[in-house]
């Protein structure tokens, strides 16, 4: 009876296919939100854990502003000291400070004029913990030799991306009007901001910019066989003598993995609550739409009871077709989603974030669970219609037209 | 609440007994042939048969108790007993059958004529059981069937029932084949045509090649013919017909009478049929005539005037 039941709702459908396929899209789009998701979110921690170990583990950032709301702090326009920056190395524990400064610069490279985002430090701290402490190798040149001469540094992406001609070391970049010699070019650092940034030592940078010496960041080194945490401690409280930021973070690699995990779970949970809602609103088109056939089919309804349908036969004929529908939309959600994922992971390798998406960590148990729970949600976003089916009275729905 | 109570139990208690409508008729003057009360009915045909009264709507009736008065004296295969229908509307209430008493027999033709309006296709789907009566009592086989339970009702309109609309009333999204096959997937007892039956009536009625085409592809005859198979794909004893001519031209109309009366003299099916065609309703072998929601005497010499 069921194999009856279940071809005469497919030939039901198969006269209403615009409906049906409109009805199945409805859910399609709520699945598939929840397949990238899943398929997403273990690659994007692996992605963002990756680009925190290039960072180095032996590295504390300083940052102005709370932790909650670091954004702000970058944007205020407090800027650390040089002087108490560069104290931090007096502490035990402590291999080197690296004060940072940021601004956006006009770069002029034959003719080609763009705004470039640059990073000035000492050359001295910054090359160990480049080397050392990122794994940061030069694809070409070398480094500047001292801290007052007229070379910079170029990321990966900068020289070769930025301008139509490739910049190479030894070319002459124009830089606020100063011409200056690049000495070396970077290997990419699996960082799109960082490759495509120009480097400059701290003095030459805040002469031709113009920007009030400071340091927006500092980056500092712990020796080895020192606990970082503790160090972070030591130099927490050294900084909270200094006056210029009364308000600062210091983030060790322990500390900014939790938080950029605590980001991608509020974010995982915006989105599962997206994918929720629009799984819900999915449902609702299912309902709308048996309500509308059970309207539309009345006399059909009519003629099944008068040629001897019980309710409950009704009832499973409704069911069923609702069950269908969340099922087939479940099924190309899935399909689409994994597509949806791989294309994502495929634009992500090229922006630089390799293994985004992996076939090999798709959770095909997962993916079972979200087609029953699809095939669930049909059925019972079909039980109110096919209940009023059900419960139409034979004459009555027969005289309906 | 109690008006139905008692009407059901007074039901149960006169007319579920074989046989027990005749004492009834005998002393309530009704007619033991189609059942109608003529208590109130001024001229009836009296007969005295081996010594005992009986009382007739019309000459038809008579006629029919003096050629075989043992058939009845059975059991009525349906029997309505002061049968009322009431429709409410907001304020407004419709009494469209007020108190039927009739009598349908085994194997009979029966046709119900009557206005417009008159209440012939409420009858219908009270005898169909695909309504129920407001009051009264509604006997199928000697069994009270007004207060079912709707999952009985479709156990036994898939058994013991074959409709006949005049709308033809094919599901359109379902091939010829598979509305004919509908009651045998939905009727939960054996007894339904087997695929190589179904073909061969399909040929016998001159659709064997268009089976799988749906009802849009088809004529209002072949629609009616499919309609008519579909009414006996489960083998019921009784077919209902809701004007089953009316939409069809007098040729085409013809042929469907021919089958369904076919179906009755030859497989002995009970055949009960509204029509407003008087030619239609003198090949019935009873005739019940309907007029504000009750039948009327003299079945016959009604019959051109309700039907035109």
């Amino acid at each position: 009876m069921f194999q009856s039941f279940l071809s005469l709702t497919f030939k039901g459908i198969r006269y209403r296919p615009l409906r049906s396929w409109l009805t199945v899209i409805g859910i399609v789009i709520g699945i598939m939100l929840v397949v990238i998701i899943l398929s997403l979110s273990g690659g994007l921690k692996n992605v963002i854990n990756r680009q925190l170990q290039m960072f180095g583990s032996d590295l504390l950032m300083v940052l102005p502003g709370k932790e909650s709301n670091l954004i702000l702090g970058l944007f205020g326009g407090q800027k650390f000291a040089y002087s108490d920056i560069k104290d931090l190395e007096r502490l035990p524990g402590v291999r080197t400070a690296a004060p940072f400064d940021i601004g956006t610069l006009n770069a002029e490279f034959r003719g080609e004029k763009k705004p470039v985002f640059v990073h000035s430090s000492r050359w001295d701290v910054l090359r160990p913990i480049f080397e050392e402490s990122m794994g940061t190798s030069l694809a070409d040149g070398h480094w500047p030799k001292d801290e007052n001469s007229n070379e910079i540094m170029l990321g990966y992406l900068a020289a070769n991306t930025l301008f139509k001609n490739k910049v190479r070391s030894g070319d002459e970049i124009i830089v606020q009007s100063k011409r200056l010699r690049v000495a070396g070019i970077f290997e990419t650092m699996g960082n799109r901001d960082d490759d495509n940034s120009f480097y400059m030592s701290w003095d030459l940078f805040h002469l031709i910019s113009g920007i009030k010496p400071g340091a927006m960041t500092a980056v500092v080194r712990v020796q080895p066989g020192y606990d970082p945490n503790l160090v972070a401690r030591q130099v927490r409280f050294e900084l909270a003598k200094q006056k210029e930021v009364e308000e600062f973070t210091i983030l060790t690699p322990v500390r900014t993995t939790a938080i950029v995990g605590n980001i991608i779970g509020v974010v995982e949970l915006v989105l599962v609550i997206i994918a929720f809602v629009s799984l819900l609103v999915g449902a609702v088109g299912i309902m709308n739409t048996m309500y509308t056939s059970v309207l539309e089919r009345t006399k059909q309804i009519g003629i099944m009871k008068a040629v001897g349908a019980s309710r409950d036969s009704i009832m499973s004929l409704f069911l069923i077709e609702s069950g269908i529908i969340g099922l087939v939309g479940g099924l190309l959600g899935i399909v689409f989603g994994l597509a949806a994922s791989y294309g994502i992971g495929v634009a992500a390798e090229s922006y630089g974030a390799p293994d985004l998406f992996n076939w090999a960590a798709v959770d095909y148990f997962e993916l079972l669970v979200i087609l029953i729970i699809t095939f669930i949600t049909g059925v019972l976003s079909g039980v109110l219609p096919a209940r009023a089916a059900s419960r139409l009275e034979p004459a009555e729905a027969l005289r309906y037209e | 609440m109690w008006r139905y109570a008692a009407a059901y139990a007074k039901g149960r208690q006169s007319w579920c007994q074989p046989n027990n409508h005749m004492e009834k008729s005998r002393t309530e003057r009704r007619d033991p042939v189609c059942g109608m009360d003529l208590s109130d009915v001024p001229e009836v045909i009296t007969a005295k048969i081996h010594g005992e009264s009986f009382y007739f709507c019309s000459r038809m009736c008579s006629a029919r108790f003096k050629t075989d008065p043992e058939k009845f004296q059975g059991e009525p295969m349906i029997h309505l007993h002061d049968v009322w229908k009431v429709f409410h509307d907001g304020d407004v209430t419709t009494e469209v059958l007020r108190g039927i008493n009739i009598h349908i027999w085994p194997k009979d033709f029966t046709a119900i004529i009557g206005a417009s309006g008159s209440g012939k296709s409420t009858l219908l789907n009270m005898i169909g059981m695909l309504d129920r009566p407001t009051r009264g009592g509604l006997f199928l086989e000697g069994k009270n069937i007004a207060r079912t339970s709707e999952d009985e009702r479709a156990l036994m309109r898939s058994s013991k029932f074959g409709f006949v609309f005049q709308q033809y009333n094919l599901i359109p999204w379902l091939t010829a084949y598979d509305n004919v096959t509908l009651p045998i997937i939905f009727s939960e007892t054996k007894g339904g045509m087997e695929r190589e039956t179904i073909v061969k009536h399909f040929s016998d009625i001159g659709l064997g090649a268009r089976m799988e085409h749906r009802p849009t592809k088809l004529s209002g005859g072949e629609q009616q013919r499919v309609a008519l198979l579909r009414a006996i794909a489960n083998n019921p004893e009784i077919i209902i017909g809701d004007e089953p001519t009316g939409n069809l031209d007098s040729v085409t109309g013809a042929k469907i009478l021919d089958m369904l009366i076919a179906l009755n003299k030859k497989e002995g099916k009970t055949l009960i049929i509204v029509t407003h065609d008087a030619d239609i309703a003198k090949k019935a072998d009873q005739i019940i005539t309907l007029k504000d929601g009750k039948t009327i005497p003299g079945h016959l010499q009604h019959a051109k005037t309700y039907t035109e």
